[in-house]
């Protein structure tokens, strides 16, 4: 709906400025001449209910019988929309009727420019020579009756008809819900989640791609133009920005692997490019930054140095469409002073190339290189974990990537699927409209047509009665275009949300510093909490081993050392281990048992609060 | 058991063969040799094709990867494929894939100077090897043959430069579909259909040209003499059931009786154009008979006779 609406303007459909004075005149012309009496200083004038108030950009000009202001309003209308008269078709007309503890009544007019205005059909007005567009704003929008061009009257009685239109019954859709095909045949949920989904899209989002420095960006390497679209999707020419690719689909129980809105994908579809993608990554590397060594450090490389020549180049960047791998050095600077180096290793366990590199030269007074973007592409083909949807909100998660040959296929044509979904994701989800899309993206591509699939379009009128398109129904439309049956064709869509980006495996690793736990976090290599309720459960199994593996072996493991006078294990001194001959020859255990460190920590803490712990170390000490 | 013989004794009709597009019935034998036939053709007949790819100059709108995955997705021809070696177990070159016995090069150079857009097919691939090369789709009716019309890599504008250094490999299926030959390889079982007369003769001609038109493919029809309905082309029928359907509707329950021949079968083979399609298989009954080979002469399959019972006495005897 956004795009029809405009901005009043101080200059005429011609380029001139308006003269506003002349506008309001003639305004207040055609109101006396309809019977408003024009106010006076100083004189009173009947408020409501007997009259109302009239005002034009905020000025009280007069007042108006209540049982007049319909009918003038109405004439308003009708001049406003009427292109010989001197009323302005951008005037806002915002009549305010008679209502108990409603808003204040009156007739409230507004011509001034920078106003909001959108367009609607006039029904009230004979259409006569297609002059029934009304441009409203959002003051008198409230107070008017404006039905959806459905076919209903949108429960409105006949003593209080609708007076006007909405131009399209999509109109109440926004950009993203316009997109999907068929949405009226859905369940209102699902064009909901869709919604939210299609901005997720893994999608060509950008042209320009080759001058951009995103921080993150994700790009499909192979998108197509859907079969089915509405119309909103050819008037916003998103076929220069696809989002998606169009599969062949089975909806099939095939091998359990589609089960709970898990995939199947073709292995050799992917191979062959299916639903490929990248992401590009810009790193920022300003040599300006910090205090201390400001304009000391450069861009560089020592030649001596060997480790990093195969990655990064004498001028200290990286060499554009070398292939990085995790830790790997991209990029290298030396200070000038201290000549001291440093160098950018890149951060995680993927592989990146690097797609780009621009130096900034937006700071004039240095003429040597001081901000850099380096930018990576990391790829990104489908594996087992990444996200799939419909256009219809139906989500899913490729579980298996399945071998062309062991897929099923038709005897006749001998395809094969490029995707398979399992048929629960339909009755308690009712898409309808995706099995439409499928029925229908199957004609299409069969005949080489884009199919429309604009929701509401059967009610939309034409100029003669007529539904727009010819048949009944739509099955009516597509019955006829199907002469074979098989598999069918759906609008893919790859989600930005990828395995890759998510996995959190660890066995151990960095702990905390000061609790010697297990840190949080995916990116710093952390582990995912093993909280109370997984231990009750790991207790519940029995599985013993495992909760000690967990909290104990894998988390604050430590060994301590008692002290045999006082047993405490707090001490000043760093006491150095004994070699084991040593232990053996004062009798004591070669092994040490192992302390948790939160323990340890509780101790010192306590220990500051006057508060004495001590292992009793009796057994230790005696030997064997 | 050992007198009883399973053997049986396909037989292949060819209906029609072209370069690229095969049609033949197989008869006399069962679903499982037509399905293994049908996977050996997709995935384990071996093709050459582009496998390692050496960027010298790429300043196109596609990135290195892309444009070696469309490289990759060229057929070459591959008639050489067979005799070639794969180069995990190329004895010449230590398995570095670039001696003679399992790889081919291919040199790439373009460079648009004009300021019309150049497109760079696969008709600019030159090869080290002349029975390795692009397949030419030009001599296929269809297109303009005046023009030389390749597969498209990429389009360059002007000041835009690809060099690069192609190694293709032997390779199957199996391990990337842009190994496999095979466009698409399918196979249907032959439908008998049989239509009850007397039940036929029943029916207006208006209900016999309804069920006609039943069918979504042109299996039946009406003479245009007898005005009986006859069979013109059985194997249109899709196994749709539409006809059934009908008939019962019609409320003439076994009008047809429709069965499909367990043991014949009818293919479909197109080639990608790698190799001619039935060359695609032969080659693949060669494979085929390889592998069977390999499951025969085992030591384990000897050792197991017991367990296999009369089938290791069944391929032993060949």
């Amino acid at each position: 709906m956004t795009c029809t609406c405009r901005i009043t303007s101080y200059y005429n459909s011609q380029g001139n400025i308006r003269d506003f004075f002349k506008i309001r005149m003639s305004i207040l012309d055609v109101l006396v001449g309809v019977g408003m009496t024009t106010s006076w200083p100083k004189v009173d004038y009947a408020g409501p209910p007997r009259a109302l108030p009239v005002l034009l950009d905020g000025c009280v000009i007069g007042s108006l019988s209540s049982g007049e202001a319909d009918k003038v309003v109405a004439h308003l209308r009708r001049l406003k929309v009427s292109a010989a008269s001197v009323i302005p078709d951008d005037l806002e007309v915002g009549y305010v009727p008679l209502s108990l503890g409603g808003t204040y009544p009156g007739l409230y007019l507004f011509t001034s420019p920078s106003r909001f205005i959108r367009p609607v059909r006039n029904i009230s007005i004979p259409s006569s020579d297609g002059k029934d567009i009304e441009h409203i704003g959002p003051f008198e929008q409230v107070f008017m009756e404006i039905k959806c061009p459905d076919g209903g009257n949108g429960g409105r009685s006949t003593t209080f008809p609708a007076t006007h239109e909405e131009l399209m019954p999509t109109a109440m859709l926004s950009v993203v819900a316009n997109l999907t095909p068929w949405s009226d045949h859905n369940q209102s949920p699902r064009n909901m989640y869709q919604c939210q989904m299609a901005k997720q899209t893994m999608a060509f989002s950008l042209q320009a791609l080759h001058s951009r420095a995103d921080q993150k960006l994700y790009h499909l390497q192979t998108p197509q133009t859907p079969i089915v679209r509405t119309k909103t999707y050819t008037k916003y020419g998103l076929d220069d920005y696809p989002s998606g690719t169009n599969a062949i689909v089975a909806v099939l129980a095939y091998t359990g692997y589609d089960m709970e809105d898990a995939m199947i994908l073709n292995k050799s579809a992917v191979e062959r490019g299916m639903c490929r993608g990248q992401i590009y990554q810009t790193e920022t590397i300003d040599l300006c930054e910090g205090k201390s060594n400001q304009g000391q450090r450069i861009f560089k490389r020592e030649h001596s140095d060997k480790a990093i020549s195969s990655f990064v180049d004498s001028d200290g960047l990286p060499y554009v469409g070398q292939v990085i791998h995790g830790n790997e050095p991209y990029c290298s600077t030396i200070n000038q002073v201290t000549n001291s180096k440093r160098v950018y290793n890149h951060k995680g366990s993927e592989m990146a190339i690097v797609d780009y590199v621009a130096v900034d030269t937006k700071n004039k007074q240095h003429l040597q290189k001081k901000r850099v973007n380096i930018r990576f592409r990391h790829p990104r083909n489908p594996i087992i974990g990444d996200k799939f949807s419909s256009r219809h909100g139906q989500k899913g998660v490729c579980s298996q990537l399945w071998p062309d040959i062991d897929m099923p296929f038709s005897g006749v044509t001998g395809m094969r699927p490029d995707l398979i979904i399992n048929p629960h994701a339909f009755p308690s989800r009712m898409t309808i409209a995706m099995l439409l899309e499928s029925v229908a993206a199957k004609g299409g591509s069969l005949h080489g047509k884009f199919v429309d699939a604009t929701p509401f379009s059967d009610a939309v009128k034409g100029a003669n009665g007529k539904t727009e398109t010819e048949s009944e129904s739509l099955v009516d439309e597509l019955g006829s275009m199907l002469r074979a049956r098989g598999f069918n064709y759906h609008g893919v869509e790859r989600l930005r949300h990828m395995v890759s980006d998510k996995y959190q495996v660890r066995a151990t690793g960095q702990v905390d510093q000061i609790t010697r736990q297990p840190i949080k976090g995916r990116k710093r290599g952390g582990g995912i909490r093993f909280g109370e309720m997984e231990r009750d459960s790991m207790l519940a199994h029995g599985a013993a081993y495992l909760l000690h593996d967990r909290l104990h072996t894998c988390s604050d493991y430590h060994i301590a050392d008692v002290c045999s006078l006082c047993g405490s294990i707090l001490t000043t001194a760093i006491i150095q281990p004994q070699k084991r001959v040593v232990r053996e020859i004062g009798g004591l255990p070669p092994a040490r048992a192992p302390k948790k460190w939160e323990w340890r920590s509780l101790w010192k803490k306590l220990f500051w609060i006057r508060f004495f712990h001590r292992v009793e170390a009796v057994g230790f000490l005696g030997g064997i | 058991m050992e007198g009883i013989s399973y053997q049986r004794f396909p037989k292949v009709k060819i209906r029609e063969l072209k370069d690229d597009y095969a049609k033949f019935e197989l008869r006399d034998t069962d679903a499982s040799m037509a399905n293994a036939l049908r996977r050996v053709m997709i995935s384990e007949v071996p093709t050459i094709a582009i496998d390692l790819v050496e960027i010298e100059v790429n300043s196109s709108v596609l990135n290195d990867e892309f444009i070696a995955h469309r490289l990759g997705l060229i057929p070459l021809t591959s008639e050489r494929a067979m005799s070639m070696r794969f180069s995990r177990d190329c004895d010449a070159c230590d398995g570095d894939g670039q001696c003679e016995f399992c790889s081919v090069e291919f040199h790439l150079r373009a460079k648009c100077i004009s300021d019309q857009t150049l497109d760079v097919t696969s008709k600019d691939l030159y090869s080290s090897d002349h029975t390795v090369v692009p397949v030419d789709f030009t001599d296929n009716a269809g297109y303009d043959s005046t023009e030389p019309r390749g597969i498209i890599i990429v389009k360059l504008r002007r000041g835009q430069e690809l060099r690069l250094r192609a190694i293709a490999r032997k390779g199957i299926g199996k391990d990337h579909a842009k190994w496999s030959p095979a466009a698409t390889v399918t196979f249907m079982y032959e439908p008998e259909i049989h239509i009850n007369e007397d039940l036929m003769e029943s029916l207006t001609l208006e209900e016999k040209l309804s069920f006609v038109e039943s069918s979504p493919t042109k299996v039946f029809d009406i003479d245009p003499n007898t005005q009986q309905v006859v069979v013109v082309d059985p194997e249109a029928y899709t196994y749709d059931d539409e006809v059934l359907k009908k008939a019962e509707a019609m409320g003439k329950p076994g009008l047809v009786e429709i069965y499909a021949k367990e043991d014949s079968f009818i293919f479909t083979v197109e080639s990608t154009g790698a190799i001619k399609a039935s060359q695609l298989v032969l080659n693949a009954i060669e494979i085929l008979k390889q592998k069977l080979d390999a499951v025969r002469l085992s030591e384990d399959t000897v050792e197991a006779d017991d367990q296999f019972g009369e089938l290791g006495a069944h391929m032993r005897g060949g």
